[in-house]
Order: structure tokens, then sequence, then C-alpha cells
């Protein structure tokens, strides 16, 4: 530990006398900057020290207060407007105010603003803190591009950076690398922080990794990288609780279930030292809910609630809930899922969308949509908006159950509510109706998907060709390949090619596959011809026109320069005429 | 009356003149300078004030006022030097005499010699820097004066405001009119035009506004202030409606008047507008037109393209085109691409105004325009040839109450640096403006 | 261009000590520098009197003479004035000069050194005034006192592993035993460097129960770093252990979007299955996009030069200079001696609009109210 903590400061000092200001005595008296302004580097290139904590005081912490004030008022546009406007003034926004507005736009995931904004303190020379890369990364981390956030703390490796990573930073991208299965990276983030020594050997960054690899089902390579930790922070029993559900997992993927439960008497029994909180402990309640040992769960639920006593211990939060949710639903315990989840405003959780639908789903898949339906209208009134998804687990449960009407209903619910749905929800849906041999209203949602600017993928189309052919409508079966031919974006498979032609040749209407090709080339060869002549028609057009008004100009230029010239003629004429004649006193 | 004096004291039977009546002789001469009999009647009477009576306070301050009406400047401080005492009047008289003739440091050196200038001292000094265009130096004396505790007048008030408009320190100007209000001066029309003037020129047209609202008596100067105002701050349609306002209310419209609504006909391109009012002008106001109206109705033709037309309105002008006229219409050569206009026109302005860097601009700026860039370096090589340099830009800036002035390309500046990031910013982010600033919209994805 | 300041008023021939004190008292430092320019004689209170009023950085000319006078004084070893001096350096934040006052001044006690430390750290030179730390140790021990002050100065330059590093020092070379407030200092090293949740696992692991001084220096903190989430904790926390914390004008917080992380059910999502990718509003601006026009450079210099000339057309200086002197979204007024160029009058459009402030332009022919990437002339000019 201390070996790693002397070469990190090692590490910080020797930048810091690259990077710093020479020593104050060395200059005479400083010069009279404005407040705020930026310090004036001998090399404009080289990267900023971010400004020291002590500049938040007077005009420049009370623009901080007042942006504050925006953040919790949520009217984030103003509160990143105003920090724009006061880059343009004589109180500039510190870092960390700026720092403010970008970690509210990550809070309410308006990932697209905050880039933006991101991308202009730093045009206006706002020198980045750690704080701020976390931000970053953490926005990248969260829309799925751990390779961008990368990119970004390389920055923060790179010899003259005047900034360093700390813990956070590693967790950050060894979460979102972890999940998403980009392993090897992990691995090498890991490696990294270990070889560098700019922060200990982190327990949230080994447990990210194992996760990891519980997903990937490798439960060696999960238990050995518990194994490292330890022997890099001496041997001793791990105190942060973190580490210890992808542990459990672990030895659960390897069967080694009675090593899952001594670790867990030991690291939760009586006098153990080790440190938990709601997420640590929601990682060992997962573990044991995804392995049957649903009433350890339990027991362990019932003491984290004891324990829980915000503000003080939080012990419970909304994934402890989820993962409750989750185990007794595996236990097929569904009244007692929808119980427990419902117990979470007594713990001030409040359930989000994703929680819902994670519910909804167990229930539909289980043929309890009146159930479903109760969560769904809960929804409503407790203003969590639903979203596509649960729509889709509505639609499908629905189907599931044979109230096709309702599964249509809900599917027609998604416009009113402005959701966006894709050729994916279109298709459970065609897929539904497709299923009941109620064909013309599949057809009717596939014909309604250019009007809501939906492209319909392959699987639209097959479902109904396919259902076509089984019902013995090869003309419309035909149709429908027609549509397949015609649309550019998708390939008419082999399979879906040989059913038609199978089905028609039973009919002895070999003839009429030909014959669709014949047709689907000719209308190919006119719509190109209609196109090529549309636009000709256009050129040409365009072209006349434009020549009709050079002519113009040049007329109206030819007339009116004949003019001037006589005009100019006439009066310069006269004018020195006159001059000539009078005016002897030379005035003017 | 002058005439009658001259033959009584020419006749040597009269009685020899008194103090008295010299003085009063004296006074009608100061009166009126450009009498054909005043300046060797007032000689004469020097010669004879000299003898009879030297070093009269009275007389002698007299005759200084007639020498400064009278346009002899260095008369006026040769007395001016000799004599023995002056009076208060005797300086104020001479201040405000060397300032009408342009002589802005006399003028500050006989008021640094006095004793106590009073309030009177002060607005001649204050007036005087402003008739010289010395708005600066005007301000700083308005500020000498308050730190010296002598009161202003309305005439101080005045001078200082128009020096503010001049300069655009619009805080002065304000802190000026919380004066007048305090001092009850609103109600005074000269005061309040002042203000409306003051505060049009500085783009604060709606205090103008309220200022001109707030009047309860109104003069043709008023109306004027505010429709100028209207019109150079570009609320074409409140100047037309406001000239309207004017005539139904009975004033007789002048020439400012319409100068302020030809020009905003002209900014707002109201070409049909402008030219029934510039006919109502000459037709029904029996106005004649200035060369300022007719540099608008050229500008209001030149920018409809209607260019013959704008120069047959040079040709049957009274005067002699100034540059204002001729660049209006060339102006409009550049607008419509006329070049061959534009270069006679140019060969025009050369014998005119050689020196009038403007007109090679624009010149070169129409060369460019219509793509003749061997046209453009013409100018360039002509102007070099003819010695003409550009004249300098200088803005200036008003700063918690202080003018600040730059010069194009100035690095001088102690912030040159931070002003030159602050650019340096805004140009970067002036180009990106109106990209997609959506740069990471695939992140809107989940 | 500045306008002269008043001439000062007449000064009596020679004052003493009491008129000086009575012109620091009335906040009148200017005149009794003034005076003590004509030979007022001052006595150590006098001087240490009129160093502290010179408390901001518009004094430090003042600052300068008194101490000038002073070191002409018989009094210049006065170690109580001295200190002052040096504390009023570092308020007026000129630590070069109360650097060579301090290394000049024949006695020092732990005073100075605390007072140059913290001068140090209060204007953002932490490392400095770690450096100073290091000489003081060769002539004095460190007090408890002294080490709040060098983890302050750690907080101010991102010192976190030296921070750590004296706070083992301490009890370790010196026996100060830390108290709650030195653990406060290294949660503020922690915090203001932009480690939060680092400074959060620390209290975690705190031999005491954190009390609420620890609360409130994590609400601080919170608040500084714009988590709004850990200010609520962190000020409940601070109510639960004092309720006369209560903020009263506490607003709500909004609820939050992102529950990444937090519900458990990262990977579970099948939203984006489901959902067409957002629609990419093309903002229709581009026509506003601005490029510089050289056609209206009429010097013979290449492209580039003439862009560049563009940027420092006076107009345009004169706007920066007034943007970096007045506070955001103000309007400016800018008064130009010629027409304004084509190119600046399109780049005053959209910098009106970058920059949120309505320009108002008077050139010699008419004004014009740019604002919101408008202009009154409506580009009729």
């Amino acid at each position: 530990d201390d070996a790693a903590g002397d070469a990190a400061a090692a590490e910080r000092r020797r930048r810091k006398r690259r990077l710093r200001l020479e020593p104050p005595l060395s200059r005479g008296p400083a010069p009279q900057r404005a407040p705020g302004a930026p310090r004036a580097a001998s090399n404009p290139n080289a990267p900023k020290v971010p400004e020291p904590a002590s500049v938040l005081s007077g005009k420049r912490l009370d623009l901080h207060r007042r942006i504050l004030a925006l953040v919790r008022e949520n009217n984030l546009d103003e509160s990143a407007l105003l920090t724009r406007h006061s880059i343009y003034s004589n109180c500039r926004p510190t870092v960390f105010t700026c720092n403010a507005v970008l970690a509210a736009l990550l809070r309410q995931a308006r990932y697209a603003d905050l880039l933006s904004l991101h991308r202009f303190v730093t045009q206006a020379s706002v020198a980045p803190t750690v704080a701020t890369y976390n931000i970053l990364l953490q926005a990248y981390c969260d829309c799925r591009r751990p390779d961008l956030a990368l990119d970004h703390f390389r920055l923060l490796l790179k010899d003259d950076s005047p900034v360093l990573p700390s813990p956070t930073t590693y967790r950050i991208l060894a979460r979102s690398l972890a999940e998403n299965a980009k392993l090897d990276q992990a691995l090498e983030l890991k490696d990294d922080m270990l070889e560098r020594g700019l922060i200990a050997p982190d327990a949230h960054v080994y447990t990210f990794i194992m996760g990891g690899f519980v997903n990937a089902g490798d439960g060696d390579k999960a238990i050995s990288l518990y194994e490292e930790l330890r022997e890099k922070l001496g041997g001793e029993p791990i105190l942060d609780g973190m580490v210890y559900g992808n542990l459990m997992k672990g030895y659960f993927l390897k069967g080694m279930e009675a090593a899952a439960m001594d670790c867990y008497a030991e690291v939760l029994g009586e006098g153990s030292k080790v440190r938990f909180g709601a997420v640590s402990y929601n990682m060992v309640l997962d573990a044991l809910g995804r392995n049957g040992r649903l009433d350890d769960a339990l027991r362990l639920f019932d003491r984290m609630c004891m324990e829980h006593d915000p503000p003080r211990k939080v012990a419970v939060n909304l994934g402890s809930f989820n993962v409750m949710v989750d185990a007794y639903c595996r236990a097929e315990r569904f009244q007692d899922a929808i119980e427990v989840f419902g117990k979470m405003a007594g713990k001030r959780c409040a359930p989000d969308a994703l929680s819902y639908n994670n519910l909804i789903d167990w229930l539909g898949k289980n043929e309890l949509v009146a159930e479903a339906e109760g969560l769904y209208r809960e929804m409503g009134e407790r203003g969590v908006n639903p979203d596509e998804y649960t729509y889709v687990l509505l639609v499908e449960s629905c189907f599931k159950v044979d109230r096709v009407d309702d599964a249509v209903a809900y599917f027609y619910k998604m416009f009113d509510a402005g959701l966006r749905p894709n050729a994916n929800a279109f298709n459970k849906v065609i897929g539904g109706l497709v299923k009941v041999d109620r064909l013309d209203e599949a057809q009717g949602i596939l014909d309604m998907m250019p009007e809501k600017e939906v492209k319909p993928n392959i699987a639209s189309y097959e479902l109904l060709l396919s259902a076509y052919v089984d019902a013995a409508r090869l003309d419309d079966a035909i149709k429908v390949a027609k549509g397949i031919l015609l649309d550019e974006s998708v390939v008419f498979s082999d399979e879906m090619k040989a059913l038609l032609e199978g089905a028609l040749e039973k009919e002895g209407r070999e003839g009429d596959m030909t014959k669709l090709y014949e047709e689907v080339e000719t209308e190919k060869a006119e719509a190109a011809a209609r196109a090529a002549e549309e636009k000709a028609r256009a050129e040409a057009l365009a072209k006349a026109e434009e020549e009709r008004k050079k002519a113009e100009a040049k007329a109206k230029e030819e007339a009116a320069a004949r003019a001037s010239r006589a005009a100019i003629e006439a009066v310069l004429g006269r004018k020195k005429e006159e001059e000539k004649e009078g005016s002897p006193d030379g005035r003017n | 009356a002058a005439a009658s004096l001259c033959a009584m004291l020419s006749s040597p039977a009269a009685p020899a003149p008194n103090e008295v009546t010299l003085l009063t002789v004296l006074a009608a001469c100061a009166d009126s300078p450009s009498s054909p009999l005043a300046r060797p009647l007032a000689l004469s009477l020097h010669a004879r004030a000299l003898k009879l009576f030297p070093s009269h306070l009275l007389l002698s301050t007299c005759l200084a006022r007639f020498y400064l009406a009278s346009r002899v400047p260095h008369l006026a401080l040769q007395l001016f030097d000799s004599m023995p005492v002056r009076s208060v009047v005797t300086y104020n008289t001479m201040i405000s005499g060397l300032m009408r003739n342009g002589l802005v440091d006399s003028a500050f050196t006989v008021f640094d010699g006095m004793p106590a200038p009073d309030k009177v001292s002060w607005t001649a000094l204050i007036d005087g820097c402003v008739k010289n265009g010395r708005h600066d130096e005007a301000i700083d004396c308005f500020r000498a004066m308050l730190l010296d505790a002598v009161e202003p007048d309305y005439v101080t008030l005045i001078a200082v405001v128009s020096a503010c408009a001049e300069v655009g320190a619009l805080g002065l100007g304000m802190w000026v009119h919380r004066l007048v209000l305090k001092k009850g001066l609103e109600r005074n029309v000269r005061v309040a035009n002042s203000m409306i003037d003051m505060y049009a020129r500085c783009g604060q047209v709606e205090l103008a506004a309220q200022v001109f609202q707030s009047m309860r008596k109104r003069t043709v100067v008023s109306w004027n202030s505010m429709i100028v105002g209207f019109a150079a701050n570009g609320r074409c349609t409140d100047a037309i409606e406001l000239f309207e306002e004017m005539r139904k209310q009975g004033f007789k419209p002048d020439a400012v008047t319409f100068t302020g609504v030809l020009t905003a006909c002209s900014h707002a391109g109201l070409t049909e507008h402008g030219l029934r009012y510039y006919d109502l002008m000459t037709a029904q106001y029996g106005v004649t037109a200035r060369m300022e109206h007719y540099g608008c109705v050229v500008d209001l033709l030149g920018r409809a393209g209607r260019l013959d037309e704008a120069m047959r309105m040079v040709e049957t002008m009274p005067m002699q085109p100034n540059e204002v006229v001729l660049g209006a219409l060339l102006a409009g050569c550049r607008m419509h691409g006329d070049v061959d206009m534009a270069e006679q026109l140019m060969q025009h302005l050369l014998e005119l105004d050689p020196g009038g860097d403007a007109n090679y601009v624009l010149l070169s700026n129409i060369y460019a325009a219509v793509g003749k860039w061997d046209g453009a370096g013409k100018v360039r090589t002509l102007m070099k040839a003819r010695g003409v340099k550009k004249r300098p830009g200088y803005s200036a800036v008003e700063i918690h109450g202080d003018v600040h002035e730059f010069v194009s390309g100035d690095q001088s500046h102690p912030q040159a640096g931070e002003i030159s990031q602050m650019l340096g910013l805004v140009r970067y982010e002036m180009e990106r403006y109106g990209y997609d600033e959506h740069g990471g919209s695939f992140l809107n994805g989940d | 261009q500045q306008h002269a300041t008043p001439p000062p008023p007449p000064t009596e021939p020679v004052a003493g000590p009491e008129e000086l004190m009575r012109l620091c008292r009335e906040g009148r430092v200017k005149d009794a520098v003034e005076l003590l320019a004509k030979g007022a004689r001052a006595d150590p209170p006098t001087f240490y009197e009129l160093a502290a009023a010179c408390s901001n950085t518009k004094l430090l000319d003042e600052l300068r003479k008194v101490h000038d006078f002073f070191l002409r004084s018989p009094f210049r070893g006065d170690l109580r004035v001295n200190n002052k001096l040096l504390e009023m350096y570092a308020k007026c934040a000129s630590m070069p000069h109360a650097r060579r006052t301090f290394d000049n001044m024949p006695d020092r006690d732990v005073d100075s050194w605390h007072i140059m430390i913290d001068g140090y750290s209060v204007n953002g030179l932490g490392d400095e005034a770690l450096r100073l730390f290091e000489l003081m140790k060769q002539s004095m021990p460190p007090t408890s006192h002294t080490y709040l002050l060098v983890l302050n100065a750690c907080s101010n330059s991102e010192a976190i592993e030296e921070a750590f590093l004296y706070f083992d020092a301490m009890s370790r070379d010196h026996g100060i035993e830390p108290g709650v407030e030195h653990y406060v200092g290294l949660i503020e090293v922690l915090g203001k460097s932009g480690h939060l949740n680092e400074a959060l696992e620390f209290i975690e692991k705190l031999p005491f129960e954190p009390n609420a001084m620890v609360w409130e220096s994590v609400l601080n903190l919170a608040r500084m770093n714009g988590d709004i989430d850990l200010e609520d904790r962190a000020e409940e926390l601070l109510v639960s252990l004092d309720p006369s914390k209560e903020n009263p004008k506490k607003l709500p917080t909004p609820p939050p979007k992102r529950r990444l992380g937090i519900n458990m059910l990262d990977g579970r999502n099948k939203l984006a299955e489901y959902r067409l990718p957002p629609k990419i509003e093309k903002k229709v601006v581009s026509e506003q996009r601005y490029v510089p026009d050289t056609r209206y450079v009429l010097h013979d210099i290449d492209q580039e030069a003439k862009e560049q000339a563009l940027l420092y057309h006076s107009e345009r200086l004169a706007i920066a200079y007034g943007l970096i002197s007045t506070p955001a979204r103000t309007p400016l007024r800018i008064i130009k001696n010629l027409r304004i160029c084509g190119d600046c009058h399109n780049a005053i459009k959209i910098m009106s609009r970058i920059v949120g402030r309505e320009l108002i332009v008077r050139d010699n022919k008419r004004f014009h109210h740019f604002k919101d990437g408008k202009c009154s002339c409506g580009d009729y000019w």
C-alpha cells in the first residue's frame, strides 16, 4: 500500500514540477488580471492546470449559486446557456460551475447537450478537473460507447496531463467494459491501474470485472481475480462488501455451493468487519436469489430492511426490490413479488419504468395479465411514463392469453402516447395476429408502417408471407413477395422463395413465379425510367430558367450601362461647364 | 442705429461722447458685426476709447466682444492681455468668444488664469468644447465642475448631454437625466429635446420615446429629434407614423423633419413612400431640398435599382453633388452590379474629393462584388499612387462610464492578450454556429 | 481613455498619529497615505491600522507606500505590524511582496508562518504553501493549527497523496493527535479535488461516528461540485444531527432520469430494441454560418492575413473588450467612426446570438441593434 502511495505521489510531483508555474518569487508583482481570466501560459498548447478551489469566491461564487439554483429548478437549458454566456463576460464560470451543469445534464440523461457543453467549455479553455473527465466518461459509458470513453481516458494518462485519474475514473471504465463484454480490455485496464500505481488496487474495479466474467459464465476467472485482489492488498480480508456478491456467483457457477455459503456466512456473520451498503448487499442478495436460495435471500432482505435507517444508513434501494422481485418470480411466487414491489415507497424508493417493465415481463410470461395491467395503470398514477418496451410487453401478454383485440389496442396506444415503436414492435403485433389467422388485420398493420415512418424489416414480410402460404391465399402471398423484391433494404431469403414456389407448384401455378419476377423487373425499370425522366425534366427546367435569367440580367445591365453612360456624360459635361462659368472664388 | 451714431460721432460739432455712448455704440457693433459700418466704426471707437478712457473695464470688455464677434480673435487676445483689470464677465466673454473662433486651447488658457470661474465660465468652456468637437474634454470639464462644487444650470446640462450623445456615454447621460429630474428641469423644452437626442443617439430609442411622451409642450425640434431618432435606430415605421402624427397636430415639418422621414424611407426601402414625401416637402411645404435630402432620394432610387432615375436626380440638382450623394449612387451601382456607371462616377468623385478614402473602398467593393478582382487591385494601386490611406476606423465602447477606444488591428491595449483570446473563441464558435450541434446524436439512442 | 481623478484636497502641514487613525477609521486610506508622504508621524499601532485599512487589491499601492514608510521608521522590526503587512499583502493577492517582507523580517513567530502558508493557499498557490511548510519545519515545530493550514493548502492544489502523508506524519513525527477538524481537512482535500466518491468512502472508514461538522463539509463539497443528490443527503444528515441547520428556503430536487447503476437491471433494458432512433432535427440556421468575407479587406495581403485583419476590425476589438469587462447578458454599445463593413455586420449578428447579448452599434450612418442573430436594419443597410 505504502509503496503504491509513494509511487503515485512521486508521479504527481514529477508532473507538477514540469507543469506548474515557476516560483512566484522570481517574478515581479503579478500583472493585474481580470478575475477568472485564464492564466497566460508560456506555451499556449500546453495543457492547463485546473483552477484551484479557492477561485470559487466573490462574483464567481454568486454565479455558481445562481446556476445551482437553476439546476434545482430543473431548468437545465437555462443553466447551460448562462454558463455559456458567462464565458463571454467579466465573470467566467469556474470549472466547478461547469462540472455542476455537466453533472446535472448527466443526471437527466441529456447526453447530447452534455457533450455540446463539454466541447464548448473545453474550447473556452476552462481547464478540466478529474471530475469533468469522470462525467464525460460516464456519459460515453451510459451510451454504451466505452471505446470513446477509453479514448478520452488516454488523455489523462499522457505525460503532460495535469490531471490524474481517480479511482472513480477506473471504476466507470471497468464497469462499462465488463458490461459490454469487453473483458480483455477490462483486464488491460486493471493491469494498467496496478502498473501505474496512480491509485491503490481498487475493490470496485475488481468487482466489476469479476461481474463481467460471471456473466460470461467464467467462474474460475472471477474467483482468481478475487484472490489476486486479496494478495495485492496484503492478504488481509477485504473489508469492502462490494466484491462478495460476484465472488459467491463465481462459486455458484462452479457448483461450489458450500464455498459460496461459507463465504456468505463469514462476511455477513457475527463479528464480521466487512462493510456493506445497499449496493454491496444487493449483489449478495442477487447471488442468493439467482441460485435458488430464496430463503436466505429473504432473511438477508429482512436484515437489510432492519438496518435501513436513512439518511444515516442506506441499506436498501431500488435495486434491492428489483432483485427480490426477480427472486420471488424465479420461485414462481408472483403475488409475493407484486407485494414486495409495492413496499418500495415505504423505504423511500421510487420504481422507474425499467423496474415496472421487469415485473410486467415476469407476470405476462406467466399469464398473469390482469396483474400486469394493474401495474401498467399504477405507472400512470405514479407519473412513471410507460415506454415502447412496456407496451410491447403488454401486447405480448395479451396475445398469450388470446386477448387479441386488447393486444392490438395496446399497440395503438403507443401512438397516442407519442412513442415511436420500430419494426420489431410492429412485428410483435403482426406475428400475434397471424397466429390467430387475422391476416387482413396483420396486412393492415404492415401497410400502416410507411405512414409511421417505419421501414419494415424482412421479418415483417416473412410473417405475412408464410401465413398467406399456410392459408393458401397465394395471390396475397405473391403481393407480399413483390413487396420484398421491390424493397431494396431487405433480401428475399432462399427458404421463403422455396416456400412460395412449393405452394405455387402445388396449385400448378409454377409460371406465376416467373411472372412475378418479370413484373418486378418491369416495374423497377419503369420506376427508374420515371425517375430519370423526372430528373431530366427538372434539370431542363432549371437550365432554361437560368438562361432566361442570365439573358434578362444581361439585357438589363446593358440598358443600365447605356443609360448611365449617357446620363453621366450629360451631368458631368454640364457641371463642368457650370464650374467654368461660375464660382470664381474657388469655393469647395 | 449704428449709422446715425456714426454720423454723430464723425461730426466735430457733436459733444465728446461719454463712456455710456461709447458702450452703447460698441455693443451695437458687437451685436451686428457683419454690418459694413461696424468694423471701421469700432476700430475708430477703439482708438478714441483708449484715448478718453484708458483701461475702462466695461469698454474693453465690450471691445473684446466685438473683436471676437468679428472673427479677429488675436486683437481680442491682445486687448485682453493688456487689460489691467478684468471682471468675470471679461473672462466669460473671452472664453465663449475664443471658443466660437475655434481657439479651444486659448480658451482653456484664459479659463485657467481665472481666479474663480462661475457656472457661466464652466458652461462656456463645456459648450465650447462640444461645439469644437472635443467631447471627451467637455465631459472631463463637467466632472471637474461638479468636483469644484459649481452648480450646473440647464445650459450646462444641454451642452453635456450633447457631448454624451456624441461619444455614446449613455451612463453619464442617464446620470444627467436624473440630475435634471432632481433640479425640476424636465419641463424645459430645450433640456427635454437634448435628452431625446442623447437617448436616440445612444441607441436607447425607447427611453427617448419615454421622454418625448412625457413632454407637455413640444416644439418642432422635439418632433424632429424623435423622428430622426426613430429613423436612425431602424424604427422606420415609428418614424413615419410620428411624422403623420406631427402633421395632424398642426406642426409644420421643416428640412430636418424631412431628413428624418426620408432617411427612414431609405433605410426601410420604402421607395414609393419616400418619393411621395419628397414631393410633399417641395410642393406642399415649400421646403427647399438640401444636399441630405438629395442623398436620401438618390439612395432610395439607387437601392430600388432605378439607377437612371437616380442619375437624373443628380443631374437636376441645383448644387454640385457632394460625395454623400454620389456615394449613395455608387452604393446603388454596387448593389445592382453596374460597374460601368460606377467607374464613370468614380472618375468624377476623384475630381471632387481626391482624398476621400470611403469612395475608393466603395469602388473596390463594387469590383469585388461583381468578381472583378483585377479592378479591386487597380483601386488599390490608385490609392497608393495618390497617397490616399484608408482612414483608420476606430470604435468606442462605454464601460462603467468610461469610454474606451480601439483602432483596427490595435494590439497595444493592456488586456490585448485576453481580448484576442476572446475574439479567438468567438470566432471559433461563430464558424461552428449552424453546424449540427448534436455532434453526439448517436447518444440519444437509448 | 480614463478620465482624470479629482485633485487632492489641500493638506495640513504635519499631522500626527491621531489624524491618521481618524482617516483610517473614516476609510480614507488614500488621504492618510498622502499625509504620511507629507511627513505625518505614525507609531506602531497607527502603522498597524494603516496596513489593515488596505484590504483589497485596489489598495495595493497604498499598502506598499505604508510599508515603505514603515521600513523607514524606527519601528520597522515590530512583529505585529510585520505580520499585519504579510496578511494584507496576501489579501491584496500579492504574495511576492508578502514573501519579500517575510524573508526580510528580523523575527518571525508561528503566526508569521501561518499567515504565509494560509496566504499562499488562499491565493491558489497551494504548492508554494507546502514548500514553505517544509521550510518552517526546519525552524520551528508545527502545531495542530499548522496542519490544518497545510491540509487546506493541499486541497487547493489537488495534493491528495501529500495530504495523507502529512496526516500520517502529524502524530508520527510531531506527536499531534488528529482532531475531527483534521479528518474534515482530509475530506475537503478529496472533495475539492473532485474525488467525492472517495471522500464518502473515507467517511465510512472514519474511526468515529461522523458528526455535524463532517456532514456540513460534505454538504459544501457537494454544492461545490454540483452533486445535488449528495447535497440532499448530506443536508438531511446534518439536520438530523443539528436541527438548527435546517434550510427553510431549500428548493426541491427534480427527480433524476438516469437510474443506471442502482436498479440492478443493467443490461436488461430492451427499450432500444423496440424504439425508432431519435429524429435529428437539423437546425436551419446553416445559412447563418459565418464565413469571413475578405472582399471587405482593402489591403494587399494574402487570404489568411485578410481573415486575420477582419478579426481585428476595431468594432470587434471593442466588443471583445466589452465582453471581458462586463457581466453576462448586459448590452454593449459600440460607436464607430466609419461605416460598419459587411463582414463585421454579418459577424456581429451571429455574435449577438452566441454571446447572448444585445450589441448596439452606431456607425457614421445609422444604428444597428443586433439581437438573437438579427439586426434591426433587417440587413438593409
